[in-house]
């Protein structure tokens, strides 16, 4: 990845992390409610810039790009496909990281093929082995 | 779009169908004249004299001034006012009330005797005069709120034509010259004018749009009202012992008390709003009919399709308004079949309204209502029989359950062969169009527009 590339991950999976807390609760509250249009706007929005940071090769679905609007998504729908690239972005991180071995041990992102000095958190996958 | 082919029928029609101009009740600012029939609401005088606008007071008071004017010269002696009062007693050119033929009747020389001897009869007014003319529904038999409404009307004509003709302007409603008789203030008599104004195609009648916001079911101050609301709690408190002509002659004697409830009426002014054309029904009442629906068998036992229809028509009519405005419900026989459907107007307030009604020649949108356990071939014939020449080629068959894929495949050959786009939603459809009626994410139309969507998805290339 590159710099830019990085900075915009961080940008983005933010964002997704964001419409992923939102439409959670309003998938709890009434999952089977379709989300709106005004919402659903810039989910797109946001899910277009996922795909062209994700690729192909990290894209969760080859044959899902955005919601169509008309066919009216539920929240629940949008809340499952959020966790979705949600998992990608995470899958995309944890393949463009390493440990520093020198003390105190933390997660930088691998920018050009060199480690950087830019420093993420430990992946998910490990936290959670922990 | 043009004015609507000849060919096509379009029930009860509205003077926009007839020429094609795309706008709903929502968006204007009048009441759609119907070209058959009247719209069933009345002006209201005391909208005019509650409302914050200067110029409605104005009005108002131009009206109670005419009014009591004749009322005043029926004192002096001058018998030229009865004559005038029933001249101004019915105004065909604004189209409110009941009636189905567009012609009303005028008063009768006794009953405008009748009114005028007020003026004689009780002597506040004859001092003071009324200050609101509606009041005479509680002193003389048979005036109701359409005589109030077309009096109102006559008195207002003027500014009715202007108001009109602004309204065609903006909304490019086409108008002609025509001869109309107006009530002049300054002679209190009328005169005949040439002016522009839109017209009945049918009748060549001209035609007065009347603002909504004037508009009522029944006149806020009105003979049922006052009688069970006042009469009977301030005087007749043991029931039945006035009947209806003792009533209004038990009022020319107390007119303090008539009074009383004119200045009661007067302080409730925030409760007297104008009434829509249309209601929706409520969320709750939306929900319990989806739950009646639900729970119904399918087919004919203990009436579930007579029940099916009764629940869906005022279901539909308020989930797709005001995209779609509802005209009516219809029966009619088919191969010894009694089929229900139910006609909206398609006036393109969406882009998918706009695509039907081009693609489709869409005027109105026909609902076919279906309490079947599955839609078979013969019903998707007798539908598209029904669109032949008559309503363009759309409609949507409402229904339980899925139809088989024999059903879909008879729809997809019938668009591949006649370009007729019959759609059919079921309960889980409708359940949608609750959903979304009620969480106002969404509009219950756009279940419509999807359903559209997915079919176009099936279709050949």
């Amino acid at each position: 990845m590159t710099k830019n590339e990085v900075d915009n991950f961080e940008k983005v999976q933010a964002q997704l992390e964001g419409l992923h807390t939102e439409i959670s609760a309003l998938s709890k509250k009434s999952q089977n409610d379709r989300l709106n249009k005004f919402k659903l706007k810039f989910v797109n929005q946001i899910l277009v810039d996922a795909n062209k940071l994700l690729g192909d090769k990290y894209r969760p679905f080859s044959d899902f790009t955005v919601f169509d609007d008309i066919e009216m998504p539920s929240n629940s729908d949008v809340a499952m496909m959020l966790t979705q690239y949600l998992n990608c972005f995470e899958k995309l991180r944890a393949d463009n990281i390493r440990m520093k071995d020198v003390f105190p041990k933390n997660w930088y992102w691998i920018i050009d093929g060199t480690l950087s000095d830019i420093r993420t958190v430990t992946p998910q996958i490990i936290k959670e082995k922990k | 779009m043009g004015n609507f082919n000849e060919t096509m029928i379009i029930i009860k029609p509205r003077l926009n169908d007839f020429y094609g101009i795309p706008f709903t009740q929502e968006e204007v600012d009048f009441a759609i004249p119907f070209l058959d029939e009247d719209i069933p609401l009345y002006i209201d005088p005391f909208l005019f004299w509650k409302s914050p606008s200067q110029q409605d007071n104005g009005l108002h008071l131009s009206v109670i001034n005419s009014f009591n004017y004749l009322g005043n010269q029926y004192f002096k002696g001058n018998s030229d006012c009865v004559q005038t009062l029933i001249r101004i007693s019915e105004c065909n050119e604004v189209g409110l009330g009941s009636s189905k033929t567009k012609i009303g009747k005028r008063i009768g020389e006794k009953l405008a005797t009748e009114i005028l001897s007020l003026y004689r009869d009780i002597p506040q007014v004859t001092k003071s005069g009324f200050t609101h003319f509606e009041e005479i529904q509680l002193y003389v038999d048979n005036i109701a709120e359409d005589r109030i409404s077309d009096i109102s009307a006559n008195f207002i004509k003027s500014f009715l034509i202007d108001y009109t003709i602004d309204q065609c302007e903006k909304h490019a409603i086409p108008i002609e010259k025509v001869r109309v008789d107006v009530f002049d203030i300054k002679s209190f008599g009328f005169k005949t004018e040439e002016v522009f104004l839109p017209q009945n195609p049918n009748t060549k009648q001209p035609i007065l749009l009347v603002p909504k916001r004037w508009l009522r079911h029944s006149t806020f101050i009105n003979y049922e009202d006052y009688f069970s609301g006042y009469f009977k709690k301030e005087v007749d408190k043991k029931e039945h012992q006035f009947e209806r002509i003792k009533v209004l002659n038990f009022n020319r004697q107390n007119y303090d008390l008539v009074k009383t409830y004119i200045k009661i009426k007067e302080r409730h002014q925030a409760d007297c709003q104008n009434d829509p054309l249309f209601r929706q029904i409520p969320v709750l009442s939306a929900k319990r009919k989806l739950q009646t629906i639900i729970k119904l068998p399918t087919g004919k036992i203990n009436n579930a399709d007579k029940k099916y229809e009764e629940n869906l028509c005022p279901l539909l009519a308020s989930l797709l308004y005001p995209h779609l405005d509802f005209a009516q419900a219809q029966s009619r026989t088919d191969s010894n079949v009694s089929i229900r459907d139910l006609i909206f107007y398609n006036n393109c307030s969406e882009k998918f309204l706009k695509e039907i009604y081009d693609v489709y020649n869409c005027h109105q949108v026909v609902v076919e209502l279906k309490n079947t356990k599955e839609v078979e071939p013969d019903h998707i014939d007798q539908v598209n029989r029904y669109l032949k020449d008559s309503f363009g080629r759309f409609a949507i068959i409402f229904t339980r359950n899925d139809p088989p894929k024999k059903v879909m495949k008879n729809t997809i050959d019938l668009w591949s062969g006649q370009r007729k786009c019959i759609l059919i939603l079921t309960d889980e459809d409708l359940k949608m169009m609750c959903e979304v009626y009620e969480s106002k994410n969404r509009n219950p139309f756009e279940v419509i527009n999807k359903k559209y969507v997915e079919f176009t998805r099936l279709l050949p290339s």
